[in-house]
């Protein structure tokens, strides 16, 4: 280039230096009225919005400026720096190893039975160390088998009212645990009122329904544990929200879409000599998703 | 003036030899390209989480007992709520930029992960894990793992609805796991669902376990990569020797400095303008309630699309059960992230056999296998997160959760493999005609032959003509 | 029976002011004028007979189409017709959808006392709304309702066709008469235990939720800022990515270099 020309070029960056600067200082201010006005706002009461606002608009502002700043005021040359290597190489390397070695080697070739007690040692230790992790929880027994369900419990809804044959409205359905055991994580159950005759069950089971009306599944999807909570009345389906495993009320509960893999366990239900439902006993299986030893008693 | 901080640097001087320290320092050079900048965006947000973390902290309650919420929001006044559930209500509604700072924390994390990721992704496509930068790659997939963890102990702290049914979930898949899942559940959870100990046992670890391996191996993962300094992409004057950029004072430091407060005006003004986690209309956890839609936060999304999408195939054998959530929830992530956090080994064994050091980056045209099989990758992650929302896309799009699931289903087998093939063919007519992604007509330069007409010239992988 | 008729047009008088204007008018216990009635028969014939029967108590034209007999009576007859569902619209998608209302207040009157009276449920529910039952209503929902409607009413997919739909806008009276009809895939009483219209718990009860979600549409507690839909962490990751990651990925672009 010629010396017009580098003039004209020094000129241009000089005009677009001062264009950033200037704009470097309107966001440098806009950063200082904000950051006033937070304090403002702040004394004022404080309102979430304009406080994440003006922040913005402090930062912001500042960033701008900065950004400017290394963008168009900064020199743009590029520096070289060479590459060290990184190897301490082959002697390097060697000269590590003999001082590691210097004085214990012999140690360790001489006393290998020491050594050897040395490593059990340590690992009795380690295998030691873990006790107090196995005082972080209880071992499970058969609690994940087992529910407050009993012979004989009454049934009532969440507040504690008695539940009866009147409770659910054709084609409704309430949430229900046992008596004194309203909230229960695991006893939690649905007692869903379906039309009489519609229910598809093996005898046995059907015999547990009272009326053949009032079917009773367990709220604890088998798939991933969460409660069932939607039912849909047309099709007389369970709708898990998690994952969308899909329940077929009037067969067992048994999932037809999704990826549950098991039945809603059943409750079996009776009537007591006053009219309230109670349990036949616990559910037919153990509630919730699988686990490894879910089939053994 | 200038005298006080001249004293000042003798006096640190004498002390500590610092001043031969820093001028090396500030003189080393970084090489400069926008995409060398997205892991800074990840550290950026890690400041943001400590900072406003830090100021959630003095005000939650990791405790179940139940307390009586006397609070402004009417609809739960005379509830009986978890104290933990009762303090971030209250931080919400009665301490002022309460709300904003827990908003920032939340999208702060929401963020971070997406930087961590994007930033694992430019990492992969250009190749910049290779020997000898293993071992930060290794350390960048604990990072992952960690800020995982860190996300999902941190909302599931709040105590409501949504977040305990998560949680709930968690111990549904921990209970899974063969043989000793029971055991391994009872024992992090302090006993069956829902054990009281749980949240107080999150709190230590999303405020203390975590964050000190998190900021432990971000210390570490800056320090190798100094250490090696940085790569750079192929260019003039850019050698397998040597690193051209800018150096640390002043281009690198404002640059940084910049895109720290960008990163933190971009949080702030979110954690203002949209609302996120609204744990007061969620309510507190019972674990006989649900709501709808339920999702987790996004980057366990993924996970939620595999449970949805997992066959209901469970596997019982002398009575022995193996859940059918172990398949998507535990064997498909450990293997998909076993093969990614094993990527530069599997590589070079079975594809490139290339064992030799390397600073300069490729481009991704440059390893089409490779990037085939990252956007193949991608795209199995992409279909698990689209399935995880597949309720809410089912209402906008006005088709059945059903017809989404299947249509996902088998496009979970269908579509990485046309990815990989369209990606690898992409790839390879990039090399062949050295044009840009994006700017095609940018790619080639006219060039004037001998017989008076004009030729295109193709460019080598510098930008200059051939 | 006076004193009836003035609590009942002063109730009248508080549901027409607590609903908005346009095409939803509340119906209290319909008088028994025989014009009504009449005019009633002559609208069923006209936009209804074709699908529903000539007889509103007998059989329906087509086996995808309810008998009215046991739909929830002169309820579910104010429900659909105020919330523009019936008459049916040729619409793909969800099956029950809410749109602008085919006819005026005083039709929708006429036609809820001519079948109301035909199928023998003539009766539609009183709703009393009261910022002290917000606590209460609460309750009940999340009992009740939460696990199709969501907590903070935004509404979710159900499988199939069917969404339960987003109750952050509708009126008391539209959950009064869902709950006892139980339209479409909603379960009768809501999920409510001892639901029974005629009881007073249920009518408090009742009275509470619709209360609860009032409040979801007047005083919605969006302190957070934009709610985005309201419908969970789906979103949120969305904007996270977008607007969050997508704008500092721009600004990464400023700052950085292009080699």
């Amino acid at each position: 280039m010629d010396v017009e020309q580098e003039r004209e070029r020094e000129q241009r960056l000089t005009t677009d230096q001062r264009r950033a600067e200037r704009a470097a200082a309107v966001a440098f201010t806009v950063a200082i009225l904000a950051g006033i006005g937070l304090f403002v706002v702040y004394f004022a009461g404080g309102q979430t919005q304009i406080e994440g606002v003006l922040f913005c608009l402090v930062l912001g502002g500042l960033g701008v400026g900065v950004a400017l700043w290394a963008n168009r005021l900064l020199g743009a040359h590029e520096a070289v720096e060479e590459r060290h290597e990184l190897t301490s190489g082959v002697a390097g390397r060697e000269a590590f190893g003999h001082a590691l070695a210097e004085e214990v080697g012999p140690t360790l070739a001489r006393r290998s039975l020491l050594v050897k007690l040395l490593a059990a040692a340590g690992g009795a230790l380690g295998l030691a160390l873990l006790l107090p992790v196995l005082s972080l929880g209880p071992a499970p027994g058969r609690t994940l088998k087992e529910t407050p369900w009993r012979r004989g419990i009454r049934v009532v809804d969440e507040t504690g009212r008695l539940v009866t044959l009147n409770s659910v409205p054709e084609d409704g359905f309430i949430t229900v645990f046992p008596e004194g055991h309203q909230g229960s994580a695991d006893a939690q159950a649905l007692l869903i009122r379906v039309p009489a005759g519609s229910l598809e069950l093996p005898p046995e089971r059907l015999e547990a329904v009272p009326e053949g009306t009032h079917v009773a599944y367990s709220k604890i999807c088998t798939h991933a544990g969460c409660p069932v909570g939607l039912y849909r009345a047309t099709t007389r389906s369970l709708l898990c929200p998690c994952h969308q495993s899909q329940f077929d009320v009037l067969d067992g509960a048994r999932p037809f879409f999704g990826p549950a893999a098991r039945r809603l366990p059943q409750l079996p239900l009776g009537v007591d000599d006053q009219g309230a439902l109670i349990a036949l006993g616990d559910f037919y299986e153990p509630v919730g998703p699988a686990f490894w030893d879910r089939g053994r008693k | 003036m200038t005298t006080m901080i001249e004293r000042s640097l003798k006096y640190v001087d004498e002390r500590l030899g610092t001043a031969s320290f820093a001028r090396r320092a500030l003189r080393k050079v970084f090489p400069d390209h926008w995409s060398f900048l997205l892991g800074e965006i990840a550290l950026f947000c890690l400041v943001v989480l400590v900072f406003t973390g830090t100021f959630l902290t003095f005000f939650y309650n990791p405790s179940v007992r139940e307390v009586v919420y006397d609070g402004p929001y009417r609809p739960l006044q005379g509830q009986h709520v978890s104290a933990a559930f009762d303090s971030v209500l209250r931080l919400s509604f009665e301490v002022r930029a309460g709300l904003l700072m827990r908003q920032v924390h939340h999208w702060a994390a929401l963020v971070f992960v997406a930087a961590i990721v994007i930033h694992l992704c430019r990492i992969f496509f250009t190749g910049a894990f290779r020997r000898p930068r293993e071992v930060n790659w290794l350390i960048g997939m604990a990072l992952l793992f960690l800020a995982l963890g860190e996300g999902f102990t941190g909302y599931s702290l709040p105590d409501d609805l949504l977040s305990g049914i998560g949680l709930r979930i968690f111990y549904s898949v921990t209970l899974s796991i063969p043989v000793i899942g029971t055991w391994v559940t009872y024992l992090l959870f302090g006993g069956e669902f829902p054990a009281g100990d749980i949240i107080s046992r999150l709190f230590v670890f999303h405020v203390m376990l975590l964050p000190a391996l998190l900021i432990g191996l971000v210390v570490v993962h800056i320090f190798v990569l100094v250490l090696q300094k940085h790569t750079q992409f192929p260019g003039r004057g850019r050698t397998e020797r040597n690193v051209v950029g800018k150096r640390l004072w002043p281009q690198q430091t404002f640059k940084s400095v910049a895109l720290l407060l960008f990163t933190t005006a971009v949080l702030a003004l979110l954690g203002g303008l949209a609302q996120i986690n609204p744990v007061w209309q969620y309510g507190q956890f019972r674990p006989f309630d649900v709501t709808s839609p339920a999702q987790p936060d996004w980057y366990i999304g993924f996970l939620d699309g595999a449970l949805r999408l997992g066959p209901p195939w469970d596997l019982t054998l002398f009575g022995f059960t193996i859940s059918e959530v172990f398949w998507p929830a535990v064997l498909f992530p450990g293997i998909a992230f076993g093969i990614l956090t094993l990527w530069p080994w599997i590589e070079r064994r079975f594809f490139t056999k290339d064992y030799a050091e390397h600073h300069l980056l490729d481009r991704p045209r440059d390893a089409p296998a490779r990037t085939a099989t990252g956007m193949a990758g991608l795209m199995v992650f992409f279909i698990m997160f689209l399935e995880g929302g597949n309720d809410i896309l089912g209402v906008l799009l006005n088709v059945s959760v059903e017809a989404i699931t299947r249509a996902l289903q088998w496009a979970l087998f269908i579509a990485p493999v046309v990815t990989w093939l369209v990606t690898f063919w992409v790839c390879r007519s990039l090399q062949r005609s050295h044009a840009h992604p994006a700017r095609i007509s940018a790619g080639l330069r006219l060039r004037r032959t001998t017989a008076g007409g004009y030729e295109t010239a193709p460019l080598d992988p510098t930008g200059n003509p051939e | 029976m006076r004193r009836t008729a003035i609590l009942l047009g002063g109730i009248a008088l508080l549901a027409l002011l607590l609903t908005p204007a346009a095409g939803t008018a509340t119906q209290q216990q319909p008088g028994s004028s025989p014009a009504l009635f009449t005019r009633g028969r002559e609208l069923y014939q006209q936009a209804c007979a074709s699908c529903h029967g000539p007889d509103p108590a007998g059989q329906s034209v087509y086996g995808t189409v309810p008998s009215l007999k046991d739909v929830g009576g002169a309820a579910a007859v104010n429900w659909a017709l105020r919330t523009g569902r019936m008459p049916w619209k040729d619409t793909v998608g969800p099956v029950i959808e809410r749109g602008q209302p085919r006819f005026g207040g005083e039709d929708i009157r006429a036609l809820t006392v001519y079948i109301g009276r035909s199928v023998g449920d003539a009766q539609i529910p009183n709703v009393q709304t009261s910022p002290a039952l917000v606590t209460r209503g609460r309750e009940l929902y999340g009992q009740a309702c939460s696990a199709c409607h969501g907590m903070n009413g935004a509404g979710a997919a159900l499988g199939g066709a069917n969404i339960a739909p987003s109750l952050q806008n509708v009126s008391p009276q539209d959950v009064a008469e869902a709950i006892k009809i139980g339209p479409g895939e909603m379960p009768v009483g809501g999920g409510l235990p001892d639901y029974d219209f005629h009881s007073a718990q249920s009518t408090q009860e009742v009275n509470a939720i619709a209360s609860y979600v009032e409040s979801l549409k007047t005083r919605p507690y969006n302190r957070g800022g934009a709610p985005i839909g309201g419908k969970g962490p789906v979103p949120e990751g969305f904007v996270a990515w977008v607007i969050g990651l997508g704008v500092l990925v721009l600004a990464a672009r400023w700052i950085g270099g292009r080699s």
